[in-house]
């Protein structure tokens, strides 16, 4: 009863948020006084442009994301691969503990600037959620089902494709979305490093000390991030395998 | 190496700088951690026995987590201003969502017999929630705050880009000076004692969870 109120729940509040938001950014943009430097800033090309590159970055990133920590999660979830799967865990989790902004910087000093040195920045910071997920998802498939598949004369390798990847579907969702919001959002700090994004228009507004321009860029940062959770929440609930 | 003992030149040439940053840190994670534990377990107590309002509270909580940092530290700039309250505000609005999830799936968890047996025994319904009930949930709540007091720590270092302090100084003054001397020892700087705050803030947490739970429960 919890969970499915819990994710009705989800479907709700996350887009009357997102309305509110969307209505107060509305009545801001129409009816503030806005002196020409902030109409420069949030001219609505530049918007645009912003926008594109935060989400071009927030997709790639998380498309390296999946590559990677899905067949990583697979990996160490075979037998034997238990203490690695251990070290691993173990270890992204402490590299959690490192600020987002800290890492993104540290990208930079060990890349350069460029769009890639941001996608890996990115892709380092969320590849948590989705290898968790994945091992989550594995090891919480029932072992009585994987035995009716061995006595049904299923490979390993048809066990994995047959029973455990499409029984572990929906917890690996549940990881993609934690990652695409984490992308997204922090793809608003590429602007340190020369990357663009929707950062640029709340940077600006700080340096020229502009609060129109501050609260129009924030206001469209955390529609973008709720925009994406949304969608995923609906993923979530609409595509699971037939006969979950 | 001498890329470790540069770092260790440029910290001992700046005790002062590091203590005063790492306190404006400490400052965030105690007073954020404190205001969000006070809400997010009284939200809780609260909600404890109506379905609704916890779910509808766990689901606002939640959506404060996906927003974006650089996002919710500069959405209250035109109300609040620079400095301090936008970051707190950012921050304790970040840290509800571990406590109040752990604090309802601690009460939930408290057996329904153990309550039954306290009405039996003639307790109140307050003497039930802080004899009872609290006690039993509190190993779990104390995880949550564990988790929320981890989370600030990291997301603080956000706050240097509103003029807020804390160990982001160190990482935007040396992205600021690149490749100037001393400039990734800055960043190195900001990012490691980010991280033994987290480390030292988590052992530490697990030591209060052993101290304060009572000795019933701990067995």
């Amino acid at each position: 009863m919890n969970e499915s109120r819990a994710s009705r729940l989800d479907l709700i509040v996350t887009p009357a948020i997102g309305l509110l938001l969307a209505v107060l950014l509305f009545v801001v943009w129409n009816y503030s006084d806005m002196d020409p430097t902030t109409e420069r800033i949030l001219e609505p090309a530049n918007l645009a442009r912003q926008l594109q590159q935060q989400l071009i970055l927030a997709f790639w990133s998380t498309l390296l994301v999946i590559i990677v920590a899905i067949p990583l999660g697979i990996m160490v979830t075979r037998g034997g691969a238990r203490g690695l799967k251990n070290t691993m865990v173990g270890f992204l989790g402490l590299m959690q503990a490192i600020p987002a902004y800290g890492l993104i910087v540290l990208f930079f000093v060990w890349l350069g600037q460029g769009a890639t040195t941001v996608i890996l920045a990115l892709a380092a910071f969320s590849l948590l959620p989705v290898l968790r997920n994945t091992i989550v998802g594995i090891e919480q498939v029932d072992p009585s089902v994987i035995e009716s598949g061995k006595g049904m004369g299923m490979t390993p390798v048809q066990r994995l494709a047959r029973i455990e990847l499409p029984l572990s579907v929906p917890v690996i969702i549940s990881g993609i979305r934690t990652a695409t919001v984490i992308t997204v959002g922090m793809g608003a700090l590429a602007f340190l490093i020369g990357g663009g994004g929707l950062g640029e228009t709340i940077n600006a507004g700080l340096k020229l000390n502009r609060p129109t321009a501050i609260f129009v860029g924030a206001a469209l940062v955390a529609l973008v991030a709720l925009a994406f959770d949304f969608a995923g929440a609906l993923a979530q609930r609409y595509l699971h395998p037939k006969g979950l | 190496m001498s890329g470790i003992e540069s770092w260790f030149e440029y910290l001992s040439k700046r005790w002062d700088l590091v203590a005063s940053t790492l306190l404006e840190t400490l400052g965030y994670v105690v007073s954020v951690t404190v205001a969000a534990a006070i809400v997010a377990i009284t939200v809780g107590v609260l909600t404890r026995n109506r379905a609704f309002p916890r779910e509808l509270s766990l689901a606002i909580a939640s959506v404060f987590l996906t927003i974006p940092s650089l996002a919710l530290f500069t959405i209250f700039i035109p109300v609040v201003g620079l400095g301090f309250w936008p970051s707190f505000i950012a921050l304790f609005l970040y840290a509800l969502l571990p406590i109040l999830r752990n604090t309802v799936t601690g009460l939930q968890g408290v057996d329904s017999s153990i309550v039954e047996s306290a009405k039996g025994m003639g307790m109140t319904r307050l003497q039930i929630l802080f004899k009872v009930e609290l006690p039993l949930a509190w190993p779990v709540i104390l995880a949550g705050i564990r988790v929320s007091a981890m989370l600030t720590v990291g997301i603080s270092a956000i706050a240097t880009l509103v003029a807020g302090g804390g160990l982001g100084d160190f990482i935007k003054s040396g992205l600021a000076r690149l490749p100037l001397p001393n400039s990734l020892e800055a960043i190195w700087t900001g990012v490691i004692l980010s991280l033994l705050l987290a480390l030292a803030i988590d052992s530490s947490m697990r030591g209060l969870g052993r101290l304060t739970t009572s000795a019933g429960v701990r067995s």
